[in-house]
């Protein structure tokens, strides 16, 4: 096949341009955008479960505080729920789960949205209805959400749920942080009630000065290690217990955040719009190229 | 520039008061430091100084015995508008007596300077949204305190068991009942067999028993570092764990250095029995007495003389022989001893000094047999 000096200038160029949008897709070299208000003001929960009874006081203010009927405080005295693993749903923003260990030990944690500090689920909405606030809540905007449920694909916790059993207007729930009472300068709902302070609301540094010196005052009483500090980037939710967390209780995550891969391939693609534009000159030159050689064929 | 001199000055002062305070505290009410720096009161004295409290950990200087502090207390620092609960009648007296078998008064009290009890409150604050958060609020202390021991030995603790509901129109009958409330009497084991797999002897009969009524022990003597969840354990048995020194315990009565024979052996061990080891039978009148009132020299239970006036001493005017189950008439009430044990061993009686051939002991009794 004979080849002009003008065709191989253009098959280089188009060779050039795929691989300048090859390089833009491979995720090392874009970063994450981290949210922009990302205050080092920002509050945080310190769950320490070598103190939680399982009392369950924190479900039934948290349904309280959601506007969840929530029935007779008393009635969660009851044991039975621990038989299944629950999960936080549309009913129960937060769970309380007793897992017993090999050495019978018992621990009571309790779940609900870990409002990371680069929420995966907020880089995965299509239409920008979550938000991480800069007192560290990850909330939403109903009237934004269209039910598309990407977020609880993207949540590496599996928090946000979805009022399936609502035929109209379902919409997706989880724990807000109590956004409206810590407005109002109350704490959260399932902080305050807490009988043996379990839970303590605090500037995220804060706690993590405080449970580090718990681990130092009670080396025995714990698995020195803060759920939370790290994993996928951190967390406003931090829990410290008598055992590793992650791979039982919570699923072993990496210390890079969740949204930093999946956006450096979605951002990539679309960077600068370099890349949609180098595909287009591709497949422009070789659509060129081919026009040529049927000319040729032709002759 | 006058100011900046000032500030300077009172700078320099101040460094040297503290200075001066490391360098002898004994003399630091003669310096110049405002006592309410460290004192809360006006007058502070040694017995009452009323220092300024900082969360500490295991500073606990003030011992009482159980007796001494309140038998009950109770717990109404948190009051809400709508309480669900009445406030909770503390059995103090009840958990004091326990806690000297794990830990002592520290165990809860774990604070504690010189001078008069602190109480939760006064460190512990009630607000929960606070900004020191080393320490936790009153009523995450307060429960924490209970539930650390509570919910240990039992998960299904339920808040009812110690807040007796608002709504119930029951009156209270705890705290009737609470002055005379004590733990219940421990049912002690009479005996425990370590198998411990030692080449002197596998096992080891402790008796338990014998070692409380024989040398007269309080549970707190072995007892003193126990945790409650040892006897209230919502599992059925609570494995006793290996001794990390098994001889701690008993080194300080017996040579466990050399002696090892005495106490391990290959089969089990047959309870103490004083008439075997020694051919003195306890039996008639020293069952119910201690060891050490009989074997008072420190240390070794070494041969003591059979001789009652060994011990006794029955020359004394107050003695009364019907101790002995045998009361004396009013005749033989004023004899002399001598008169009928011409031996010093009193078992053995003579009648003949006063009395004729045919009349003998035990066939006639000087007074009334029990």
């Amino acid at each position: 096949m004979s080849q002009n000096r003008r065709d191989f200038l253009k098959t280089v160029a188009a060779i050039g341009t795929s691989a300048g949008a090859l390089s833009a897709l491979s995720p090392n070299k874009v970063k994450a955008k981290s949210p922009e208000n990302l205050s080092e003001e920002r509050m945080g929960v310190l769950v320490d479960a070598t103190v939680c009874i399982g009392c369950r006081k924190c479900e039934w203010a948290c349904r309280g505080a959601h506007d969840i009927e929530n029935g007779n405080i008393q009635d969660y005295a009851d044991e039975k729920v621990f038989e299944t693993n629950r999960r936080p749903d549309y009913d129960n923003l937060t769970i309380v789960n007793r897992y017993e260990s090999s050495d019978e030990k018992l621990s009571n944690v309790k779940l609900q949205c870990m409002h990371c500090d680069h929420p995966a689920c907020v880089s995965a909405c299509i239409v920008g209805a979550i938000s991480k606030k800069k007192n560290g809540s990850v909330v939403w905007d109903t009237d934004m959400c269209i039910g598309c449920r990407y977020c609880m694909v993207a949540c590496p916790f599996q928090i946000p749920a979805f009022e399936y059993h609502k035929a109209l207007d379902p919409k997706i729930v989880k724990c807000d942080f109590c956004d409206e009472r810590t407005m109002e300068g109350k704490l959260p709902a399932c902080t305050a009630i807490c009988p043996v302070e379990a839970l303590t609301y605090g500037k995220r540094e804060d706690l993590l000065i405080e449970a580090k010196r718990r681990f130092k005052n009670n080396p025995d009483r714990y698995y020195q290690h803060i759920f939370g500090e790290h994993e996928i980037g951190g967390t406003s939710w931090l829990y410290i217990a008598d055992k590793d967390l992650a791979g039982t209780v919570f699923p072993k995550l990496d210390n890079r955040t969740a949204p930093g891969v999946s956006e450096s391939i979605q951002h990539g693609l679309f960077a600068y719009f370099v890349p949609p534009v180098a595909v287009y000159a591709l497949l422009g030159g070789i659509m060129w190229l081919t026009k040529d050689k049927k000319k040729t064929e032709g002759k | 520039m006058k100011v900046t001199i000032k500030i300077l000055l009172l700078l320099f002062i101040c460094s040297l008061s503290v200075s001066a305070q490391i360098q002898s505290l004994a003399k630091h009410a003669q310096m110049n430091i405002d006592c309410k720096s460290c004192h809360v009161c006006d007058t502070p004295t040694k017995a009452d100084p009323c220092l300024i409290l900082c969360p500490r950990y295991k500073l606990e200087v003030v011992r009482h015995s159980p007796d001494e502090g309140p038998d009950h207390i109770i717990i109404d620092k948190i009051k809400v508008e709508k309480d669900l609960y009445k406030p909770v009648q503390f059995s103090h007296r009840l958990h004091s007596e326990m806690s000297l078998m794990s830990g002592g008064c520290s165990s809860c009290h774990h604070f504690n300077p010189p001078g008069n009890i602190v109480e939760c409150s006064e460190c512990h604050e009630p607000n929960r949204a606070r900004t020191d958060l080393s320490k936790p609020d009153l009523k995450g202390a307060y429960h924490r305190q209970c539930m650390d021991c509570h919910y240990s030995w039992d998960a299904k603790v339920e808040c009812a068991d110690c807040h007796e509901l608002n709504s119930s129109e029951t009156e209270s009958v705890r705290l009737e009942a609470m002055p005379s409330k004590s733990h219940p009497k421990v049912k002690e084991p009479e005996k425990i067999v370590y198998e411990t797999g030692s080449d002197e002897g596998d096992l080891v009969t402790f008796f338990h028993n014998e070692h409380i009524s024989l040398f007269n022990l309080e549970c707190t003597d072995c007892h003193s570092n126990e945790s409650c969840a040892q006897c209230h354990s919502q599992k059925e048995k609570v494995e006793r764990p290996i001794l990390a020194d098994a001889h701690e315990n008993c080194s300080a009565c017996h040579d466990t250095e050399d002696d090892c024979t005495s106490c391990h052996m290959e089969m089990e061990r047959a309870p103490f029995n004083h008439f075997k080891s020694s051919g003195f039978s306890l039996k008639k009148y020293h069952s119910d007495v201690s060891c050490i009132s009989c074997h008072t020299a420190g240390g070794g239970f070494t041969g003591l003389n059979k001789n009652c006036i060994s011990c006794h001493n029955f020359e004394d005017e107050d003695f009364d022989h019907g101790v002995t189950g045998l009361t004396l008439d009013d005749i033989h009430i004023e004899n002399e001893c001598a008169d009928c044990h011409t031996e010093t061993v009193y078992s053995k009686v003579s009648c003949d000094t006063c009395h004729d051939e045919d009349i003998t002991y035990p066939a006639s009794l000087p007074g009334t047999k029990k």
